[in-house]
């Protein structure tokens, strides 16, 4: 374990050094480029060393980061009319806040394990974009340039979603339809937190935008945060997804104040047999029931029912498993940078993204208990027992939630499998949150 | 126009989002219960066949062994990840 823990602030120390340098060498590209184009006016005059290694000096990180008068903008993957001059706090002491936090993430993603995919990406994208001088996240950047292909358009959200619906099975929802309205309970976050953040003074959009964080469900945050507030879509989406890694941390607790030991220790029957029709017909019963209901929800529900139909047609497998490997892994890799790029600290450190931190929490919270108390409810009025438990999967992290119900379960009676039963209302609470988004997009039309 | 109180708009979304959310997944439930019982009777399944449409009797025996293949892969993907 010591071993383990030298490595990873060796690890750190590292990176640390490597980003300073990067910084420089940057900065230096980026100066030339600069004087290239004013060569073209001004002929060369001759400098002597001490002014070489001035001029040199001013490119510095540590330069940067020091002087906070040097007129240095932010930078914008829209371009410059969105740019302003850096204040002082923004070019010096919050790159360094950032880039703190940024390790946090990163001890959080290797040494904890939390969802590290995804934070291990936005982490580092975060680090990229807090470089000075370099401007990653301007529109020539890497991370501008990767967040205006798939992330200002949508597109990368809508991929994740087809990956997702490739690598789900809904057969446990299929043998027991009834756990789907779990999925619905635990909308109740998205909703309950919207007045929550009306009331701490949001505006209806944005408000509306902060509060699908309780949907846990990252695509989706960040499709609606683009079509309802586009200037949160970063701390909107590091809330959504260091959120959906921190479920196992969140959600034992309030699952266990809102049970009682004897109905965690209910044990739940074999499954039915699912048909394979009736697998196969379920992706396109979804998608009807939403171009009826609610078109407006049809980009994410239509992208997780093609990536179903893939898989369960079984005639195109070589498909489908691009869609939930390669494909998928591709595009966590931009969505991850991309959203990354909205760590910067002149985005970040602002006292709206310290509101939606708290504010996703409570509807991560919210919506987890809503979820346990509909299934206590159902437990009830049901002729087989339903383990309160998988109501905290209503939410919709596939397959986290899932595997954290189970895990709580098997504590309180050891082979106790709930997983499976887990997985009914966890994929209920994807199109749960869908849903949500649409009814959301359809009031704001 | 009268001054819009937003904490009360904020509690009609709730009852509009919740309402509709709960409606559609009603409404999905009872879709998968009527599917099933349609499928089952129109397609009962006697055998765990790995295909839809009816199969000659030869080819039944490499079916249930790709089948079992499939299965397993899957079982064995899912412990992976």
């Amino acid at each position: 374990m010591k071993i383990r823990q030298i490595f990873i602030s060796l690890l750190f120390a590292l990176v640390a050094v490597s980003s300073f340098s990067m910084a420089t060498e940057e900065a230096q590209s980026h100066h030339e480029s600069n004087s290239e184009q004013s060569v073209e006016k001004k002929p060369y005059e001759s400098k002597s060393v001490s002014q070489l290694a001035g001029s040199f000096l001013e490119t510095t990180g540590l330069y940067a980061i020091f002087n906070t008068d040097d007129g240095e903008t932010t930078s914008d993957p829209a371009g410059a009319s969105k740019e302003r001059p850096m204040g002082a706090f923004e070019s010096s002491l919050g790159r360094v806040i950032m880039i703190l936090i940024v390790f946090l993430l990163f001890y959080l993603a290797i040494a904890k394990g939390f969802e590290p995919l995804l934070l291990l990406p936005i982490a580092f994208g975060g680090l990229l974009a807090n470089i000075p001088l370099a401007h990653m996240a301007g529109p020539e950047g890497m991370l501008g340039v990767i967040y205006n292909m798939g992330i200002a358009n949508e597109f990368f959200p809508l991929l994740i979603f087809m990956g997702v619906g490739a690598m789900t099975d809904f057969g446990p929802l299929l043998a027991n339809p009834k756990t789907a309205l779990l999925g619905g309970a635990a909308q109740f976050g998205i909703f309950g937190s919207l007045v929550g953040a009306v009331m701490l003074g949001f505006d209806l959009q944005s408000a509306s935008a902060i509060s699908i964080i309780g949907g846990a469900d990252g695509p989706t945050s960040i499709f609606i945060a683009n079509r309802l507030a586009p200037d949160m879509l970063g701390a909107i989406a590091v809330a959504a997804y260091s959120y959906m890694a921190l479920v196992p941390v969140i959600q034992p607790p309030i699952m266990r104040a809102l049970t009682t030991k004897e109905e965690r220790r209910i044990q739940m029957g074999v499954q039915r047999k699912v048909h394979k029709l009736e697998k196969l017909f379920f992706p396109i019963v979804v998608l009807m029931l939403s171009i009826l209901i609610l078109p407006e929800s049809t980009p994410l529900i239509g992208a997780f029912a093609f990536g179903n139909f893939a898989k369960e047609s079984a005639v195109i497998d070589r498909l489908s498993d691009t869609m939930q490997n390669s494909l998928i892994n591709i595009v966590t890799i931009f969505l991850g940078l991309g959203v990354g790029s909205k760590l910067a600290a002149d985005k970040f450190l602002v006292l709206e993204s310290l509101g939606i931190m708290i504010i996703g929490l409570i509807a991560f919270s919210v919506g987890t208990a809503a979820g346990v108390l509909m299934a206590k409810v159902m437990n009830k009025f049901s002729k087989e027992p339903i383990n309160p438990l998988i109501g905290a999967a209503g939410v919709s992290a596939v397959p986290m939630a899932a595997r954290v119900v189970s895990k709580v379960g098997s504590e309180e009676r050891p082979g106790n499998v709930l997983l499976m039963h887990a997985m009914g209302p966890n994929v209920a609470g994807v199109i749960g949150s869908a849903v949500a988004a649409g009814v959301l997009l359809s009031i704001f039309k | 126009m009268a001054e819009v109180n937003y904490i009360a708009e904020a509690f009609k979304f709730m009852v509009l989002g919740m309402g509709v959310v709960f409606l559609f997944l009603i409404v999905l439930v009872q879709l998968i219960k009527l599917q099933a019982k349609l499928i089952n009777k129109y397609f009962p399944e006697t055998t765990p066949k790995s295909s839809v449409t009816p199969v000659s009797s030869t080819s039944d025996d490499e079916q249930r062994t790709v089948a079992a293949i499939i299965a397993a892969v899957a079982e064995f993907r899912k412990n992976k990840s």
